[in-house]
């Protein structure tokens, strides 16, 4: 089921270490538990494949690596820090310089160009106005859409957007990657490409890149595999 | 966040969604202009139509007299207290005048008329234009020119027509030129009199020929009760008053200062509403945006954004918004200011001018602040994950 439990290589301690993690919804109709006592370690230099049914949590488990969402319980640290006992500020500094977020339903910003949206994470983290251009192309690059800088980004095609929003959390340069199905509306082509790019970022050693995935073919590229079900990984 | 970026993208957003907020633009431009014109223009507008109003009857034209059948020792106004009371605020202009009985011949006709000294401001106090020929100007007052004016029925009587200017008529046995006739619609006593300058009125005429009348003419009826009250005590304390009479035709006033009040009640509060709906607008379109832009607040905030970004970025749109707006009936009001001095052919006062442009920036600040602050405090607090799963 799990090979997390295996002990990280001498001299590369986890980047992501997650403990006994639960996360409860509670609604009108009571409390749903999407995860169950989930642990986690994802070391710099792997991509991490998160599989499993639709509605079985990944996308919850996902939201509170990156601090989108707070865990019910479970212990959460990151590159040795205890990231839940960070305040509102701290978080937001986390995802500013740690995290890129690509979401499930690849969200762009409307009536902005591909550019404006690649903007906002570098505006956040206090980037030069002047340097901002060559980090924005460097990113878009690497998704092949160097051509569509400019373009409105409500008039791309649905790969273009998810290929916009990878770009997106590769331009802060993240220390962890947090992908939602990137490749979900991509072909086989592009997927392959984008899993490529995935593969040169963590070949420094420095970063690391969890994948939620319905496609084998993917996660064949993976460095580990997991899958949720019922809660349970 | 920077604040160039900060600008940048609220602005961008604002003008991206121009469509959106036209409606509460115009509201607050129109009563920003509104509002400039009003105080710009208002006391102009009040002064114009006073003179329009000088035929019902003159609301801010107030008559000082001397008593003199009571007085112990004869009382008249000396030109250093008439001086004083020019200078007092609301006041537009002063006038004095005597009054002699004096015999006057012309050719076989000799008759007792009542002769009245006048400076150069009585018929601008008053609001007398002549009939024919000219009216008692500087020149003829300083010069102490032996010319005079007469009143129209008086001119028919002597003359049996109003065309006289040129004709010679001897006033307390000496020669004053006719220099015009004064016009029709004046009350009878002046409508039967004869006009002189006041300089020559004191030296050629006998006994206690000085000026016991003055006329004040206010800026606007506001002034009136002012300066009814306090012309009194500048004249007291610059010379001997005794039983010093003041004239002021308080029904007429009351009455033109309670129309004025309502006609003044409608414009502010149209101006008002107008300005309180740009407000509950600019609220509403904030608060209608922060709705509609969860997805947006929720990403922005997934890519780092902190709460006080986010606040800030909707702050800074809705001030965008209403200081836009204000800047926008800035220009308008200007246009208006222009529109209006051109037809009431003054110029605007422009300390005015730039006092209003201030209040409304000011006002539009507020707005901008106070309807902007509930939404973007809202926006800032949400959750991530909400925010971006909102549909
Ligand atoms: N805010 C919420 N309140 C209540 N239940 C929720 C909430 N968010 C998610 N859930 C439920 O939690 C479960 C897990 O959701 P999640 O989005 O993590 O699934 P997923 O594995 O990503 O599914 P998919 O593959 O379809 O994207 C689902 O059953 C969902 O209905
Ligand atoms: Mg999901």
């Amino acid at each position: 089921m799990s090979k997390a439990a295996v002990a990280p290589k001498i001299g590369r301690p986890y980047l992501i270490e997650v403990r006994g993690l639960t996360k409860e919804y509670r609604n009108g109709a009571g409390v749903i538990t999407v995860l169950r006592d989930v642990n986690l370690q994802v070391t710099p230099g792997e991509i991490i494949a998160i599989m499993g049914p639709s509605g079985s949590g990944k996308s919850t488990l996902l939201y509170i690596l990156g601090l989108l969402l707070p865990p019910t319980l479970g212990s959460y640290t990151f590159a040795g820090q205890d990231v839940l006992s960070l305040d509102r500020r701290g978080q937001a500094e986390f995802r500013r310089h740690k995290v890129g977020f690509v979401f499930q339903s690849c969200d762009l910003l409307e009536n902005s160009t591909v550019y404006e949206n690649l903007e906002f994470p570098l505006i956040y983290a206090g980037e030069d106005r002047q340097t901002r251009p060559a980090k924005i192309l460097a990113a878009l690059e690497r998704v092949n859409l160097s051509h569509r800088v400019y373009h409105n980004a409500n008039h791309l095609s649905g790969g273009e957007k998810q290929r916009v929003a990878v770009a997106r959390a590769l331009v802060n340069e993240p220390r962890v990657i947090l992908a939602d199905e990137p490749t979900g509306q991509l072909d086989h082509d592009n997927s392959q490409q984008i899993m490529d790019y995935f593969q040169k970022i963590i070949a420094t050693g420095e970063t690391a890149v969890v994948v939620v995935t319905h496609d084998p073919e993917i996660a064949a590229r993976c460095s580990r595999i997991h899958t949720l079900r019922d809660g349970l990984l | 966040m920077r604040l160039t970026d900060l600008l940048r993208v609220s602005m961008r957003q604002v003008l991206r969604h121009r469509r959106r907020y036209l409606g509460v633009v115009l509201a607050i431009a129109f009563g920003t202009a509104g509002v400039i014109t009003i105080i710009t223009m208002g006391r102009q507008f009040k002064y114009n139509i006073n003179q329009d109003l000088d035929l019902l009857g003159k609301v801010t034209v107030i008559r000082f007299r001397f008593d003199n059948e009571k007085a112990s020792r004869f009382q008249w106004f000396r030109p250093e207290a008439a001086a004083a009371v020019s200078r007092l605020p609301g006041v537009q202009a002063v006038s004095l005048l005597g009054a002699h009985k004096a015999p006057v011949v012309w050719r076989d006709q000799r008759q007792s008329l009542t002769v009245f000294g006048v400076d150069e401001f009585f018929w601008e106090v008053n609001n007398y234009k002549p009939l024919n020929g000219a009216l008692i100007g500087p020149e003829a007052v300083a010069g102490r020119q032996r010319v005079c004016v007469v009143g129209a029925d008086q001119a028919e009587k002597l003359f049996g027509k109003h065309d006289v200017a040129g004709l010679f008529l001897e006033i307390h046995y000496d020669l004053y030129r006719i220099i015009g006739v004064l016009e029709e619609a004046v009350p009878d006593s002046l409508s039967q009199a004869v006009f002189v300058p006041l300089t020559t009125f004191q030296d050629r005429l006998p006994g206690a020929a000085l000026p016991a009348t003055l006329f004040v003419r206010c800026h606007t009826w506001d002034d009136v009760p002012f300066l009814a009250a306090n012309v009194p005590k500048v004249v007291q304390s610059l010379q001997e008053a005794e039983n010093l009479q003041v004239d002021v035709r308080w029904w007429v006033w009351n009455r033109t200062v309670r129309i004025a009040w309502w006609v003044e009640f409608f414009v502010h509060m149209a101006v008002g509403v107008t300005l309180v709906l740009g407000g509950v607008g600019v609220w509403n379109i904030m608060m209608a945006a922060v709705r509609s832009r969860t997805r947006e607040i929720g990403l922005k905030k997934a890519m780092g954004a902190e709460d006080h970004d986010i606040m800030a970025q909707f702050l800074t749109e809705s001030l965008c918004l209403s200081l836009g707006a204000a800047i926008l009936g800035v220009a308008a009001g200007r246009l208006a200011v222009e529109i209006v001095g051109q037809v009431m052919g003054t110029r605007p006062p422009e300390s005015l001018f730039f006092i209003s442009v201030g209040l409304s920036l000011l006002f539009a600040l507020v707005i901008g602040v106070g309807a902007g602050l509930y939404p973007s405090l809202q926006a800032s607090r949400m959750n991530v994950v909400e925010a971006t799963r909102y549909e």
